[in-house]
């Protein structure tokens, strides 16, 4: 039941925050100078369709009936028309969603779990060898400059090696031929996605595996560490089964904190690889000045990162009884 | 009296040092950050030499594309004929002028917010804190390109003050906790009760114990500012006047010799992960000398 309410006071937070997000951006494009018709109505278009799509957009009228409309037209899924693709906007970004959610889940869950293992080999050898490679190498490899790695990467294994391809997510080859069934698509795209999916990876584990080890270390210090060896349970129980898990809890804090780092890692990612998400959307659309896809693959990222700080605060509070909000 | 109790401040800066001469990851970033500046500084010497040493305007008039390293160009040049180890030496110095301007600024904006949030409480409080907590989920680099789209061109310290405006979140909560715990201590009382002034007892009596603490954030503050600069740069949303190495790198990238010119894809990157790693690894050696706890872990085994 508590963690009922705290689920629905942090959602009611969450849509407060989406409200005054929209606002500034709604104020931005409107004020900011320039013409604020040149940037959410297409210089390509014939007037008549350029004056319709003003009046749909309310830029004719005075700028509080411009913000009901904008409202309105949020909620009604109207983003405007791309200029580059010359498609609505809202077909573009829902396309996109998915391919940035694949990649961006699979390397938090994957370099938070390899973070947590590791980090708990290494405050189990503190001080010894183990623990200086494993530590020094996070070090290392979590101030790696991301973009930088992305380019060592294609560089070493798809120029020299030629063992995975250069950019994007599917091989046009597999997808078009009729015969090829899920799987084949499927293995296709995992293909693909080695390349940034390490990248990512690289950059994020070690910042987990620092943790984990701190915070291992000062689990274990506690009280029912030192009862569990004094029951004589072996020391691979202790470790595995009661330092463990509570010292899995911080990991799974950083994890929200550094959700925009990793969103700001997740877009540079995209746009070395050409991965078709909305990270490189966004700056697709910001070097082609393309207002409405920008604003909208803006206000959608700004979404993901909200809700995704829900769930890990949740997960947080379901994981840990002992905090109630 | 001795110099040191004459100077309190020298003298805890002293005990502090003392400390952190005993971390190994303190004395490297330290070294590596020396280096780094001496690169800043050395900026200036390749431009006298000759006009072709230029990093942004001079042109090597015998080159006419990349060429390797060697003896004119100790790094090699870029596609333009332009010598890359003076690009590198002037991206020490935008690298050094960015973040620490930026963490300067983050940093005066999180412990003044943070100690009034802390000090004021109530409305004021929350206020400041649910402000904080939206900026703190933004990711800065899309909201620096957001706003490219909207303004056009940024130049540097456009970027800068974004950068600072939005890195404040993080001190400004660390400092309010401080602030609450220190609120409660006797001497803030005597200070209210001999009748000081809200700003006396902020300014007087609570920044000097909430400092250090802001000192420390400012390590890992100057890196990040460093980072979002070098990664928008190579987006290609940094300032065209600047030569910074993510300019570098976006010169590389999109001029498409990132396979064929190592020499000119691998110094611009190292730099920026290096100087990255060194300024984390000065802020845990500092972690350790303002943190007894980890110092105490350190000492027993």
């Amino acid at each position: 039941m508590e963690l009922r309410k705290y689920i629905g006071r942090r959602l009611v937070q969450v849509v407060i925050i989406f409200f005054v997000i929209l606002t500034v951006l709604f104020l931005l494009f409107r004020l900011a100078p320039g013409d604020p018709v040149s940037r959410m109505v297409d210089p390509d278009m014939t007037p008549e369709d350029a004056h319709r799509l003003k009046v749909e957009l309310g830029l004719d009228k005075p700028l509080g009936i411009q913000y009901l409309v904008y409202l309105k037209n949020f909620f009604t899924g109207h983003f405007g028309y791309s200029f580059h693709y010359g498609e609505p906007v809202v077909n573009i970004i829902w396309s996109r969603l998915p391919n940035t959610v694949l990649l961006f889940t699979t390397s938090i869950i994957l370099s938070a779990l390899v973070g947590v293992f590791l980090g708990k080999i290494a405050s189990w050898h503190k001080g010894k060898k183990t623990d200086s490679i494993l530590t020094i190498g996070a070090l290392v490899t979590h101030t790696l400059f991301l973009p930088w790695l992305a380019l060592i990467m294609i560089w070493l294994f798809s120029y020299k090696f030629g063992w995975f391809p250069i950019t994007g997510m599917i091989s046009e080859d597999v997808w078009l031929d009729p015969d090829s069934g899920f799987i084949a698509k499927s293995l296709d795209v995992m293909y693909h996605m080695v390349l940034p999916l390490s990248t990512l990876f690289l950059i994020h584990f070690g910042a987990y595996l620092l943790i984990m080890r701190s915070s291992m270390l000062e689990t274990l210090k506690e009280d029912y560490i030192l009862t569990a060896r004094a029951k004589g349970l072996e020391e691979k129980v202790i470790r595995d089964h009661h330092a463990a898990p509570n010292a899995a809890l911080p990991v799974v804090t950083s994890v929200g904190l550094s959700l925009a780092f990793s969103i700001n890692g997740g877009a540079l990612t995209e746009t070395v690889f050409t991965w078709p998400g909305i990270g490189r959307e966004l700056v697709f659309s910001v070097s082609q000045n393309d207002y409405p896809l920008a604003q909208a693959s803006f206000l959608l990222i700004a979404a993901v990162v909200l809700v995704s700080n829900v769930v890990v605060d949740v997960l947080y509070a379901y994981l840990d009884p002992r905090i109630r909000y | 009296m001795t110099v040191r109790e004459r100077f309190p401040l020298l003298n805890s800066f002293l005990d502090g040092w003392s400390i952190f001469k005993q971390s190994l990851l303190g004395r490297i970033g330290l070294v590596l950050l020396i280096l780094f500046a001496l690169m800043a500084v050395c900026s200036y010497i390749p431009p006298l030499i000759d006009p072709m040493y230029n990093p942004m305007t001079g042109v090597d008039p015998a080159i006419t594309c990349c060429t390797p390293p060697g003896m004119r160009h100790w790094l090699g040049t870029d596609f333009m004929g332009r010598d890359i180890l003076s690009q590198l030496l002037a991206g020490a110095r935008v690298a050094f002028m960015v973040g620490i301007s930026a963490a300067v600024m983050s940093i005066v904006l999180g412990v003044a917010i943070g100690m009034t949030a802390g000090y004021m409480g109530r409305f004021i409080d929350t206020l400041l804190m649910r402000l904080a907590d939206m900026i703190m989920v933004m990711p800065t680099l899309l909201v620096v390109l957001i706003l490219a789209a909207v303004f056009g061109q940024l130049n540097i310290w456009t970027i800068v003050l974004i950068i600072a405006l939005f890195r404040w979140p993080g001190v400004s909560r660390i400092i309010r906790g401080q602030t609450l715990s220190l609120k409660q201590r006797p001497f803030i009382e005597a200070a209210k009760v001999a009748g000081a002034s809200h700003s006396r007892i902020i300014f007087q009596h609570i920044m000097p114990n909430v400092l250090p603490l802001a000192f420390l954030f400012m390590t890992f503050r100057v890196t990040s500012a460093i980072i979002t600069e070098a990664a928008l740069a190579f987006l290609g949303f940094g300032d065209p006047g600047t030569v910074s190495w993510g300019m570098m790198l976006q010169w590389v990238w999109k001029t498409g010799h990132m396979f064929k010119a190592p020499y000119w894809l691998l110094p611009p990157g190292i730099c920026i992960s290096l100087i990255t790693l060194s300024f984390y690894m000065l802020g845990r050696a500092m972690d350790e000398v303002l943190d007894p706890r980890l110092r105490k872990e350190d000492q027993t085994d």
